[in-house]
């Protein structure tokens, strides 16, 4: 368990004796892991898999910050999975290297999962660095704090960085309950000097705040309980521990002012709901937080629904509506998005999407389309826009922006992403 | 006069009422013949692999796992995990089915290490690019049918019962469905499908049965042609294998999660 904690903190490094460190931790890990796994000779399936990607994005204009148009990247993911016989006991890895053209922050070495499961005859458990997902939502996620946000690797904060763990699941009459030791915490990424999208202000991530006197070694605990009624399902979850999200404070010693994060711990409960209703799906998920200044709520509620074979072919098309409600921000965006699947030999997808703030006419709206080539690869392409938004030409620390774009009015983007599977 | 008119009137009435509910039985008897060959197998799990192909007959071909477990009372429980093409290896969907209502759906997506629940009740759109529907692969529980006896005749010659019928769910792609099942051991050879305007959309073929266990005769390759678009796909299982001693937690959405 020592060795999880110690990698915990070091995962994400820059720097080459980090890095030399982080591979002594990782074969040592990998070693002792398979050397269980062999050792228990009935061990059938063996998988080593991989994937290569190569991403550029292109903005429409320069950055606030001088930063170039065209940004791109390469990164391979390989991954190791091992299975019992019977299914029972299970590894797997997945690590993640990428180097990036314009922003440092971006050059990873990085353990996405490395992770052992022993089904019991009673309980389910989980040890090492997984990723696990809680909601019900679909474009803003409350509850869901069991991983740290990847901002560096997109974004929309849909990527999450692994979380070493001990998780026990018993799955019974009354539902699943997970319980969940959270040995060690990870920092939200953030972009660098160069990164695009960026801050005004940069974050210092190698300098964080954290009101634990144990620091990023803090242990805490999580668990979640859910149920499923055919059409109805809840969970109950409780996390207490370092907030995923920090706080910032502003750090004026040095020539450029900084931005500081804060880690406070905190309490929150969280509920999700999911009521199935005809062709339609009700969804509600929020928490209640404590320990970050004034004790707060958060939540999401919307609607999806289908619909199979518009207009007598063969493509289906989704909708979402989702509408906010943050007792921090006095009126949150809300968020409509349309997906189109056109249900073909390799599985087209175009995903589109709005994010609107009343208050200000703001938009942010997003156009993705994928496909598949032959069986080897995958391609992308995705465009993004701002609109509305008082654009700012110059970075004042003292004056409050007054939307949620305002710094984001150039940077407009088409990303193209390539995969090629191993 | 007047009386015995009535008398035959009422008797014509009754005959043709009778002869309608011998129909009925007749077709829902061998309906349920037929459906004993597929109940009481406990469960099984086997390797699946789809072959797509295309009007001018180029194929592609992505490949699958597939678990059940019969639950007594209801309809089954299904795990299929996507093993080919690689973008949606891990992909897996758990479903339960019942006898009456809707079925229950769950989609993993290992991305996001989320279960999501599928939410639509129209099953009736193409199935992963291919000429199948989730409806045409999921149980077909005698109880969402309601039937009608055509006849004889032969296919392939092979005698079978041509029986007819009409799925009970509103949200069902098709009006009616042509059921050939073979006489001496009461499998289901073929089926033609009809589309909402009665019009025949497609034809599906039951292939190279095997008897497992002594009783459970199960087809080794499931054609689907579709008239409509020109393209077919064809199921072929492999390595099927009975009685695994599942339980309800290989079902679970924690097995979900699991899946690989």
């Amino acid at each position: 368990m020592d060795l999880l904690k110690e990698t915990s903190h070091r995962i994400v490094s820059k720097d080459r004796n980090d890095m030399k460190c982080l591979f002594n931790i990782l074969n040592r890990l990998v070693f002792s892991f398979l050397v269980l796994s062999f050792s228990q000779n009935s061990f059938s399936g063996r998988e080593f898999l991989g994937e290569v990607s190569f991403e550029g994005r292109y903005f429409s204009k320069e950055g606030l910050f001088d930063q170039d148009k065209f940004h791109s990247s390469i990164s391979f993911s390989p991954e190791i999975y091992i299975e019992s016989e019977d299914s029972k006991k299970s590894f797997t890895f997945k690590s993640k290297f990428r180097k990036d053209s314009e922003d440092s922050e971006r050059d990873i070495i990085d353990i996405q999962e490395l992770h052992w499961t022993i089904v019991g005859n009673i309980f389910e458990t989980k040890i090492g660095i997984r990723k696990d997902f809680w909601g019900v939502t679909e474009t803003v996620h409350r509850v869901d704090i069991i991983n740290q946000t990847d901002l560096v690797e997109n974004i929309d904060g849909e990527d999450k960085l692994g979380q070493p763990m001990i998780n026990i699941s018993f799955e019974g009459l009354h539902g699943t309950f997970d319980a969940y030791a959270l040995l060690g915490f990870r920092e939200r990424t953030f972009g660098g000097q160069n990164a695009r999208l960026r801050a005004p202000i940069l974050v210092n991530t190698e300098n964080p705040l954290y009101e634990s006197n144990s620091e990023e070694k803090r242990i805490d605990f999580a668990f979640r309980w859910n149920q499923y009624f055919s059409a109805f399902e809840y969970a109950v979850s409780h996390f207490s521990g370092t907030s995923r999200e920090p706080l910032f404070e502003i750090d004026l010693s040095k020539q450029a002012p900084l931005l500081r994060p804060l880690y406070n711990v905190i309490d929150q409960t969280g509920i999700e709901i999911l009521y199935v209703l005809g062709n339609m799906a009700l969804k509600l998920e929020g928490f209640s937080r404590s320990g970050q200044e004034d004790r707060f709520s958060a939540a999401t509620a919307g609607v999806e629904y289908t619909q199979i074979g518009i207009f007598e072919s063969r493509i289906d098309l989704g909708w979402i509506a989702e509408f906010n409600h943050d007792d921090r921000i006095e009126n949150s965006p809300i968020s409509v998005g349309t997906r189109l699947t056109f249900n073909d030999i390799a599985d087209t997808q175009i995903l589109s999407g709005l994010l609107w703030n009343q208050d200000t006419n703001e938009k942010n709206i997003f156009i993705e389309a994928s496909s598949r080539l032959k069986s080897c690869c995958k391609i992308s392409i995705e465009g993004v826009i701002f609109t509305k938004g008082k654009k700012l030409n110059t970075f004042n620390p003292y004056r409050e922006p007054q939307g949620l774009f305002d710094y984001f009015q150039d940077e407009d983007f088409l990303k193209l992403e390539f995969i090629y599977y191993l | 006069m007047a009386l015995k008119k009535n008398i035959i009137l009422f008797l014509i009435i009754s005959l043709s009422s009778f002869k309608v509910f011998v129909e009925e039985n007749r077709g829902l008897e061998i309906a349920l013949m037929a459906d004993a060959n597929t109940s009481g197998f406990i469960d099984s799990r086997s390797n699946m692999r789809m072959l797509l192909k295309n009007k001018k007959g180029q194929i592609t071909e992505r490949s699958m796992q597939s678990k059940i477990m019969e639950v007594e009372g209801d309809g089954d429980k299904s795990l299929i995990v996507f093993k080919t093409p690689r973008d949606v290896r891990g992909i897996a969907v758990l479903g339960y089915a019942h006898k009456m209502k809707t079925d229950d759906q769950w989609l993993y997506m290992p991305a996001l290490k989320r279960v999501k629940r599928i939410v639509s009740k129209n099953r009736s759109g193409p199935f992963l690019g291919s000429e199948f529907s989730l409806e045409d692969l999921s149980f077909q529980e005698i109880e969402k049918f309601s039937y009608s006896y055509i006849g004889e005749e032969q296919l392939n010659e092979k005698d079978c019962y041509l029986i007819e019928r009409t799925p009970l769910d509103p949200y069902s792609g098709y009006t009616k469905q042509r059921v050939w099942v073979e006489k001496e051991n009461y499998l289901i050879l073929k089926i033609e499908h009809f589309d909402r305007k009665f019009s025949h959309l497609k034809t599906q073929y039951f292939r190279g049965f095997n008897k497992y266990l002594n009783k459970f005769w199960r087809p080794s390759e499931i054609e689907m042609i579709n008239h409509q678009t020109k393209k077919s796909t064809t199921l072929l299982m492999e390595d099927m294998v009975f009685q695994n001693g599942f339980t309800e937690r290989d079902f679970s959405q924690n097995s979900l999660k699991r899946s690989k």
